[in-house]
């Protein structure tokens, strides 16, 4: 069996070829590798810190309990993204009064029906809460993202801070490539205005 | 060049660094359009903003958590593997010229039956005469050492008996003997643990 000095430098497919015959060190990488990546996504997400470590425990469980049935044509670090995703969504499905979309209807499939289903608030901007968040999340341009419909969030985090192509999303995410391509498009609009407006505040 | 202000989704074109014929003219655009260049560097503070972010850490426990709920699914085969070279390891020689040899011994061993295998292929007439000088051999020391043992334990009609018996008959006699064996190791039985009740 490989030593850990040496799975260290192994890709991710000879890792989960490891860990998929019961090595428990390749178990351990897996974590190592995806952890920030997979807490970053779900903290930005949930925006908080005791749910998001709780639902990035949740993804890897869910993944390593299962490693027997990832495929390898799958990326190992879109899979986790998928699964990181869905716990994520699934959580803020359940305390929805709390993240609420303003731009419309997650089932809103298009344009009209976003704005059919959407409705204004009388401010936008973070609350008085999201701004005592910790600091991690406490800069402009993350407390900007909160204010994204959170399918929005998931594409553009994915893009920007993952460093993903679009197709890789659509696929990760189970979205046609349009409609990731205009979730990314609004996205970016909507953070270009919070952002424009905290430098008109100044 | 385009003479129009660029649409929002070509500003995402530039911004995604996407490559192309399509492209070069709104570069060209961007250039000498003040407008488009001031939408396109707004945007870009966005996409700067975001690429900057850091990745975030879980507390230091994080993977110690994961791993103690996480159930390690061993496959079977892997298992018997496992157990085979964890029974094989307590008995391999710690020194290493011992390895070297015993190494080397096994390869020998491994190549002259190949050899010897490859050659009886080759030679199956003479694989067949060996294989029959080798039952001859076998069966007649089997039936030599048998009357033998059946001379010394029942006397030397036993051994003619059994020299000269049917199959079927010797096979019988055999069973017989064997349950009578057992009948006399069970009643054995029984009388030391009487014995020992009566002394208890």
């Amino acid at each position: 069996m490989a030593p850990l000095f040496e799975l260290a430098n192994l890709p991710d497919a000879d890792v989960v070829a490891l860990a998929q015959q019961g090595r428990e060190p390749a178990y351990r990488e897996i974590v190592r590798r995806y952890e920030r990546p997979v807490f970053s996504l779900v903290f930005r997400m949930v925006r908080d810190r005791e749910s998001a470590e709780e639902l990035a425990q949740d993804t890897f469980l869910k993944a390593l309990n299962h490693i027997d049935r990832y495929r390898p044509e799958f990326k190992l670090s879109s899979w986790l993204f998928k699964i990181a995703n869905n716990v994520a969504i699934d959580h803020l499905r359940k305390r929805r009064l709390a993240t609420v979309s303003v731009s419309g209807s997650p089932n809103a499939a298009t344009a009209s029906e976003i704005e059919a289903t959407s409705f204004e608030l009388a401010s936008s901007a973070p609350t008085a809460l999201d701004a005592m968040e910790s600091r991690e999340l406490g800069t402009t341009i993350e407390q900007a993202i909160a204010g994204l419909r959170p399918e929005y969030r998931s594409c553009i985090l994915m893009r920007h801070v993952e460093g993903r192509s679009y197709e890789e999303i659509a696929t990760t995410l189970d979205l046609p490539l349009g409609t990731v391509k205009t979730y990314i498009h609004r996205a970016r609009h909507e953070l270009r205005r919070a952002l424009a407006g905290v430098r008109d505040d100044v | 060049m385009t003479h129009r202000h660029l649409l929002p989704d070509e500003i995402d074109q530039l911004l995604d660094g996407e490559v192309g014929f399509g492209v070069a003219p709104l570069e060209a655009h961007v250039k000498d359009c003040p407008e488009c260049q001031a939408a396109l560097d707004e945007a870009r503070v966005v996409v700067d903003a975001l690429e900057s972010l850091p990745l975030l850490a879980p507390s230091p426990a994080f993977a110690d958590r994961v791993l103690s709920e996480v159930h390690v699914y061993v496959p079977w085969y892997i298992a018997v593997r496992d157990s085979a070279v964890a029974a094989v390891r307590p008995l391999a020689p710690r020194s290493q010229p011992v390895r070297l040899l015993l190494g080397a011994s096994a390869l020998s061993a491994a190549f002259l039956v190949s050899a010897a295998v490859i050659w009886l292929v080759g030679h199956l007439d003479a694989a067949v005469f060996f294989a029959s000088v080798l039952r001859t051999q076998v069966s007649g020391a089997i039936s030599t050492a048998a009357s033998a043992i059946a001379s010394a334990l029942f006397g030397a009609p036993a051994a003619s008996y059994l020299a000269h018996g049917s199959a079927a008959v010797l096979l019988g006699s055999v069973l017989l003997y064997g349950m009578a064996l057992i009948v006399a190791a069970v009643l054995l039985r029984t009388v030391a643990v009487a014995r020992r009740r009566s002394r208890s």
